[in-house]
Order: structure tokens, then sequence, then C-alpha cells
């Protein structure tokens, strides 16, 4: 049984790897079966290579087996192929069609390129004679910024053969069942991903390069890593792929794409950062791709209008360029759609086209602006929502924060607005946001009531300028307001139905949060001059762990000096207990028996009261450090 | 060990203060039937010793050998469980805790204790089943919710549990409570009380007490016995032949918060608004309640106001306490009252002097 079971493992990840040998989907069909013919040798080969004991007649089950397993993918892939070739009958999607096929084309900014191109070079050019390590490449980056298109080019300039690992399909339950019933085990694609990883490190010494084929090198890539989802999947998953960048010979190429870090809530974003780190530990070299520049989109978005033949104005790909967010394969699917109706386009572009440009114009400083959100304070503006392209911003919490705090206005009273407004007093009245409005852009932010106000909170005061008390009064006040409301949110037990509670407990947070950053930016009438703020993280959250631990500390302390049968009420501890402490010790310390230091005992206890404000000045900022990473 | 300890009466016999409460319910423990009691009065006026006293008359001196843990309760409350975690005191007769610190899950500790306390009562040598007895401090910072479940729970295991309650003002228990209860009110100590006590300790640690020294302490102390005797001390490692006009040493919160009282009345500006957060803070990492701070502020600026003045701050001294009981961060509302104790001073003084 457990012989059988290799069999299958074997088989099938061998199948997976032939299917992965065919790397871009373009490839003829052809190729691939010659190809996986000779796969399928070299697997015997494998074979042998791994237990010479075995027998014969066993070896040729195995050969039979992997046949028809081959037979199968084959079957698999010319049904998967049919349905693409169905696609393709129709319009062909532009991001395939406008694949970069020469360094010219690519986008990526040359440096990169050059880095990457001269790193695989050199690898292949010195692999065979240099042993282990040092063959890894990791390459980072946010989607769509052309880290695959990128290898792709580069190998097929080099001349190798990109051999790349693809998540298997994921199994559905039926097929579970079926193939339960026909004695295949259900494995989890990160057992599949382990055991390919393990093959490669093991096997690469037979790789065929090195003995002497004539065939091309190749350059390994990992593209899609297998989901994780909890630590222990993780630490199997890093563990595997730090042994393959430790022990690979092939150069191996790690492509990972990094999320934005307010997208993603769960900590998956961490784990991808921990398994970075960790892998050039292991001594893989890194390249980050960074977010596309606008201009070179816009090259790009040029050539493909000039192939389609469609007549798009310079604006309109100016514009789509910005709003992609350095995302070209999301530049080029909105080029796409635009150019699918351009006749509704046009007519919308001749109308609104300045009114979006001296929005952006406005924007510029904060280069994240969705123009589709733009127009809810401007009032001169038509509220008009262009197309539904540009990619839904999120922006950093801390972004949204500095807004609120540095809380810019228009300087200049706009005539316009004051005449249809009402007539409010002198000292109610605020010249206009130069943002969109605050609950839109916590929104962006995806800003928690809680930790909006406590931000708020612990920093507004450095955004208030010299002089004006009034206002850090109005400032406080509403705050103090924010939190009162955030507390009616978290005490469910003023209700009993259940949904109720959700319900209102949402609407409590939402108004806390609106009504902390409207009561900041209203109440912070003389702002500060504009000069360079570090937002802090606020102190009050570790000084709320902090005199938690004290009291407890205290009440232990307590006890244990003076093992009576109390407890005590844990104010009377702190306040007069805790002071009498602290004084009784210093004296018995210091001056044990003599009484001519009354003068100076005064001073003594203040100084000891100081000494304890540094030290815990420094645990809080140390603290504070190690929170702000966490962000 | 401090004074306060050393010399605190472990039997209702030897209770000076309020020996008439204490050979009542001497009496009331003799007749073998004790109901519930609600212990109140101010602070440092004697009601822990009393209760403490009272168990060991009920329980003998087994009732002192107790053990401080921190337990974790987990409880199953429908939909969820809550965990919960709590230090309590307790002995094979009693159970002492401070529900209040389970915040606003305390009616759940309140049930889940007494459940427990139920199910697993002693059998005293008679063979007779015997009670326990539930001590729950700061029953006045219970919420409401937790104080209707009290009283549920209270009738039902009236039989296996004796609950003694106690906290500083009667008025926040429920008078649902309130009347299941024998109520006994601890007032504070008289001046002459604290006199009577502190040359008591005089007299066992043979100490020479000059005349009106131990008056001047006790007014000092604001009635309250615990701080008389803990100054008592201080002034004892202070200066020991002591001087008639020997100074009394403040505590040293009270201290930090006068500081920051003249720190405001300086200056009023954001950036001074921050200094004192900062020193606020350091107050409630050293975990005075910030009711006591905000109490205790107002009443060091009030000594440096002018009384025109004084109307408007206790107005908003008192708002901002209210909203501080009904927020959750309290440091949002002091600063609050700070910022606006500044904003009306900082007028004041523009109006007064231009």
């Amino acid at each position: 049984m457990g012989k059988k079971r290799t069999l299958v493992v074997l088989s099938s990840s061998d199948e997976d790897e032939k299917g992965r040998r065919t790397g871009s989907s373009s490839r003829p069909r052809s190729a691939a079966s010659s190809k996986s013919s000779r796969r399928g040798g070299s697997s015997r080969k494998l074979n042998v290579g791994r237990s010479r004991a075995r027998s014969c007649s066993q070896l040729e089950e195995a050969v039979k087996f992997d046949k028809l397993s081959e037979d199968f993918g084959e079957c698999l892939r010319d049904l998967h192929t049919v349905s693409g070739l169905k696609c393709t009958d129709m319009k062909e999607i532009w991001v395939e069609k406008y694949k970069p096929h020469s360094f010219a084309e690519l986008a990526v900014h040359k440096k990169k390129v050059d880095e990457v191109k001269g790193w695989l070079e050199e690898k292949l050019m010195t692999s065979e004679v240099v042993g282990f390590g040092n063959s890894a490449l990791l390459i980072t980056g946010q989607a769509g910024v052309g880290k695959s298109a990128a290898l792709q080019v580069i190998s097929s300039q080099l001349g190798a053969e990109l051999c790349e690992w693809t998540t298997p399909t994921p199994t559905l339950w039926g097929e579970h069942v079926h193939s339960r019933r026909s004695g295949r085990y259900y494995m989890s694609k990160l057992d599949e991903f382990e055991i390919f990883a393990e093959k490669v490190g093991k096997y690469c010494l037979l790789h065929p390069s090195c003995n002497g084929g004539s065939r091309k090198p190749v350059i390994f890539l990992i593209d899609d890593l297998p989901v994780t989802n909890g630590r222990i999947a993780f630490a199997r998953l890093n563990k595997c792929l730090t042994t393959l960048v430790r022990s690979t010979w092939v150069p191996t190429v790690i492509l990972i794409t990094e999320y934005h870090k307010t997208e993603s809530v769960e900590s998956s974003s961490n784990f991808l950062e921990e398994l970075q780190s960790s892998l050039e530990k292991a001594g893989a070299h890194k390249v980050v791709f960074n977010p596309l520049t606008v201009n070179s989109i816009k090259k790009t978005l040029f050539r493909i209008c000039e192939e389609e033949k469609c007549d798009v104005t310079g604006n309109w790909i100016d514009h789509i360029a910005r709003t992609s967010g350095g995302d070209i394969r999301h530049a080029i699917t909105s080029l796409q759609y635009f150019c699918l109706r351009p006749t509704d386009g046009f007519s919308l572009a001749t109308s609104t086209l300045p009114a979006i440009q001296s929005k952006t114009s406005v924007y510029k400083h904060n280069s994240v602006s969705s123009p589709s959100l733009a127009g809810t304070e401007d009032l001169d503006a038509p509220p008009f929502l262009p197309f539904g392209f540009g990619r839904d911003e999120t922006i950093n919490l801390f972004h949204a924060l500095g807004k609120f705090l540095h809380n810019k206005r228009e300087t200049d009273d706009s005539c316009a607005l004051e005449q249809h407004s009402l007539v409010l007093q002198e000292k109610l009245s605020r010249s206009p946001l130069k943002m969109d409005a605050p609950e839109v852009v916590l929104s962006q932010a995806h800003g928690q009531a809680r930790k909006v106000a406590d931000f708020l909170h612990e920093n507004v005061l450095d955004f208030i300028s010299g002089e004006a008390i009034d206002d850090a009064w109005l400032v406080t006040s509403y705050l103090c307001d924010a939190d009162l409301l955030l507390d009616n949110a978290s005490h469910p037990t003023r209700f009993h139905m259940m949904s109720e509670i959700y319900e209102s407990e949402n609407l409590a947070q939402v108004v806390a949060a609106s009504v902390a950053t409207r009561g900041v930016l209203f109440g912070n009438s003389h702002p500060s001059p504009s000069r360079w703020h570090t937002i802090r993280s606020p102190r009050l959250w570790q000084i709320e762990q902090l005199s938690w631990h004290n009291k407890n500390q205290m009440a232990s302390e307590r006890f244990m000096d003076s093992n009576p049968c109390n407890l005590y009420h844990s104010s009377h501890v702190t306040m007069e207990y805790g002071s009498t402490m602290k004084w009784l010790r210093s004296k018995n310390f210091e001056v044990p028996h003599t009484c001519q230091k009354d003068i100076s005992r005064n001073d003594n206890g203040v100084f000891d009261f100081d000494w304890m404000d540094q030290e815990k000045d420094e645990t809080s900022e140390e603290i504070e450090e190690e929170e702000i990473e966490d962000w | 060990m401090l004074w306060v300890d050393k010399y605190r009466p472990r039997t209702l016999d030897k209770v000076i203060v309020h020996d008439d409460i204490a050979s009542n319910l001497k009496k009331l423990v003799s007749e073998q039937d004790c109901p519930h009691l609600l212990f109140y009065g101010p602070p440092g006026s004697g009601k822990k010793t009393l209760i403490m006293a009272l168990l060991k008359q009920m329980f003998g001196p087994g009732a002192e050998k107790v053990k401080m843990e921190n337990k974790a309760w987990k409880i199953d409350a429908g939909s969820r469980t809550i965990e919960l975690e709590l230090t309590t005191l307790s002995s094979t007769h009693h159970v002492e805790l401070n529900p209040s610190d389970a915040g606003f899950q305390d009616r759940y500790i309140v049930q889940e204790i007494i459940k427990e306390m139920a199910k697993n009562r002693p059998i005293d040598t008679k063979g007779k089943k015997g009670f326990k007895v539930l001590v729950l401090n700061e029953v006045d910072k219970l919420s409401r919710e937790a104080q209707h479940s009290l009283r549920r729970t209270m009738e039902k295991y009236s039989a296996s549990c004796r609950l003694i309650l106690c906290c500083n003002s009667s008025s926040k228990v429920t008078e649902a409570v309130r009347s299941r209860c024998l109520n006994i009110r601890v007032n504070a100590p008289t001046n002459d009380q604290i006199v009577k006590v502190l040359e008591f300790i005089g007299k066992k640690e043979g100490l020479q007490l000059p005349a009106g020294f131990a008056a001047r302490i006790a007014n000092h102390s604001n009635r309250s016995l615990r701080r008389a005797v803990l100054a008592f001390e201080t002034c004892k490692v202070q200066q020991y032949p002591f001087t008639v006009d020997q100074g009394i040493p403040p505590l040293d919160w009270e201290q930090y918060v006068s500081e920051i009282a003249s720190d405001i009345i300086n200056e009023q500006s954001p950036k001074r608004l921050f200094l004192v957060r900062g020193k606020l803070y350091e107050l409630l990492v050293n975990c005075i309640p910030p009711q006591i701070i905000l109490k205790k502020l107002l009443s060091e600026l009030l000594k440096k106001l002018d009384s025109e003045l004084k109307h408007e701050i206790c107005h908003w001294a008192a708002y901002y306490e209210h909203r501080m009981c009904l927020g959750q961060k309290a440091i949002f509302h002091i600063e609050a009252f700070v910022a606006k104790f500044m904003s009306i001073y900082k007028g004041f003084l523009i109006a007064t002097f231009g």
C-alpha cells in the first residue's frame, strides 16, 4: 500500500512538473507532447536514481502508470485549450495580446531589468562550476508591475527555458469523492508544493544541462506560492522555500506579489514580509520592482492604441495611466474597456476633461486622489463620475490622519459659495476643506473609530498653533464626545436584541469617527504653520497596559508585605499605601537613623519620582517603536 | 509590617473606634443566624477591619488563612463564552473579590461565583451543612445589571451562602439589594477617635507624643483613620523625637497634582496642555483613579483662583467628571477639562489685565 502511494505521488508530481514546463500558454502543443515523452524518460531515471533495489517489474509498473497519467494529462490539456480557443474567437484580451516580447516593449524600469538580467546571465554561465547556494532570486513588487513579464522576456532573450511552478488546480469536493473511490488520497496543495521543492532540491544533480545534454539552460520560476492559512502552514511553506533557496543549483526565481499594506487586514502581509526576510537570510538575491511610472504606462498604452488603430486622446490616456496606480495590467484592461465604446467616451471626454484636469492639479500633492470622489467638495465641478476605471484607492491610515491634522483649507474665500450658504457667525464659519469629505477619507483608510480617535488625540496638539488654547479646548471637547459615543458602542449589555446591538454599535462607531475627525477639523481654526511633524502612536495604549500591570503588581506586593486577609480597594492601595511604602523604603535605604536631613528629604522624594518618570519614558519609547512596526 | 496592619484589631473585642457596631455584630453572630450584610461608609473608616474581625468571629482562626489567586473564569453566556480573570482571596470559609474589576461583564462574575460557591459548600463538624461567606468589595461600582443579577442569586442561594457587601456610598446600590441586607453604616471616625487610636499606637511603640501632635495629624488626615496612621508612621520615620511644629509629609501624588495645577496656572497654551497630558499619564500609570485626580486637581486649582471664576470652573469639572464616568478613556475627559480651564482662565486674564 505504502509503495503504491509513493508511486502515485511521484507520478502526480511529475505530471505537475510537466504541466509547468509549458510555461506560457502560447507554446505549440506538439512541443509539449514531445517534451512530455522526454520527461517520462527522465522520470524513469529519477526512479532508478532513488532506489536501485526496486525490482524491475515494479519499475515497469511505474512507467506504465506514468504513461497512463500522462495520457490523462494530455486529455486534460486538450480540454483546456479547447475552451481557450473558444475565447480567442472573440476579441482577444489585450493584456495577453500585447504581452511584451522584447526589452523595448517592457514597461519595467530599465535598471531593474538589467539587474535581473545580469544576475541570471551570471548564474547561467557559472552554474555548472559553482556549487550550492546563492542561486536564488527573489523579486517582489505590487500586482501588475510586470514581474512575470519581465522574467519571460529576459529568459527568452537569454535562450533559457523557464520551468514554472503553477499551483495545481484546487480539488473540488466532487473530484475528491470520485478519486477517493479509485484509491487516490487527497493531498493538500501545500504538500504537493513541498514535494516539488524537495525534488527540485534533490534531483538537480540529474538535471539535463549537467550531464551533457544539448538542452537549453533551465530557470525555475516559482510564481504562485500556495496559499497558507495560519501560522503552522506558513511555517511549513517558509521552511520548504528556504531549504529550496539554500540547496538549489538551478537558478530559481521566486516572485512575491506585495499587497498594499492597508488592504489586507489579516496578517497575510506580515507573513509575506517574514517570508521575504527569511529567504534573503537564506541567501536569495532580492530585487524590488517599484510601481510603474505614469510615463512608461503611457508609452505602452500609446503603442497599443497605435496597433489597435483606435483613436484615444492623450488626455484620456494620461488619465488612465494616472489612475491605474502603477499597475500596467489594470491600465491596459481599462484602455480596452474604454475603447469598447468610443462614442460614449468622446462625448463625455470633451465636456469633462477640463474639470478633471483642474482637479488633478489640485490633488497633485496627494498622488492617490480618485477623481470619481473628488467632486463631493467642489461645487463648481459637475457631479459626474467618469468611468469605472481607476482602482479604488486605499490610503494609509497615517495619510488620512495627516490630512485631518494638517487641516489644509482653501485660502481664498470663494464668493460663490458664500452667497447661497447660510450666514454663519464669524467664529463658526470655516473655509472649505482641501480634501474629500472626512468620512470618505476615513472609509478609504479603513479607519476604525477608536483607533482614529486615539491617534488624533495623541497628535492633534502639535498641530494647533501656539496661542490658540480655545481651539485646543474645542478639539478636546469633540474628542471627548467621540469617546462617549464609542463607549456606548461597546456596551452590548444595554441592548437586548442581537441585531439591534450590531446595528447601533456600527452606527455609533461611524458617528464617533465622524465627530472626532470633523471636530478636529473644525476646532483647529488656527492650524500651526505646516512643517514636518511625526505622527506618534498613541501613548495611551501603553499607558493603559502599564497601569494595569502596575496595579496588579502593587496589589500583590501589598499582599506579600502585609499578609493579613484583606483584598484592598485598588485605589487605596495605589493612592495611600503605594506612596507611603515608596517613601518609607527610600528613607530606610538612604538615611537609616539620621534626623538631620529633613530639608533634603523633600527634594529626595521628588527626585525619586522624576527618576521613575525617566525610566518609564525609556520603556515606553521601546514599546512605541514596536507598535509602529506592527502597523 | 506597616502600622496600619500591625495595629489593625483582629477581633471584634479589640475594636477601638466603632465599638458599638462591633458589639452588635458579635451579638448577631452568636445568635447563629447571620443575614446578608451591607457595610457602607467613607474610606478609612474601618469597614474592612470590621468585616475581617467578623469573619474571624464566625469561623475562628481558619478565616485568616487565606490565599490569593488569579482565577480565570469561563462563563457560558448563551451564544458565547466569556473569559475573565479576576483576583480572589479565599479561605475555606469565605471568598473575597472586587467584582467591578471585571468591567461591564461584572454581572456574569457575580452569578458564576455565587453558583460555584453554592455547589461545594463546606460541612461543619456536626454534619450540618454550613454556609460560606462571599465578600464583595466596591459594590457601588457594580453595573446596574450586575446588581440585579445579584439580587436574584442572593435569594436563590441564601441557604448556602451569605453575602457581605462593602461600599463607600449606599446610594449607588439598588434599593432591592439594600432591602435584602442588614445595612451597617460605618461613620468616619471623629478627630478625637483618631487621636485616641494614634495615642494607643504611640504607647505600644513606646513613642513620646508631644501635645497636640496627634491632633494635627488627625486634622490633616481628613477623618480617614488609614491615612492618619500612615502619616503617623511616615512622621516617625522622618524625624523621631517629634517636634511640635513638625510638618506632615504629603502624599507624592498629591504633590504631583498640585505641581500640575501650578503648571496650568502659569501658562495656557496647547504646548503646555501637552505637557500636562504627559504628567496626567504619569499619574494614571501609577494607578491613581482618574476621578480622584480630577477632584484633587480641581481643589488645587480652586485654591489659586479668583472667586468669580470658581463657580464656572466647578460646573465644568462636574460636567467632565460625569462624562468621564460615562466614557471609556479618562484622559480624554480630564484633558478636556484642563483645556477648558485654560481657555477660561486665559480669557479672564486678558479681560482683567488687558
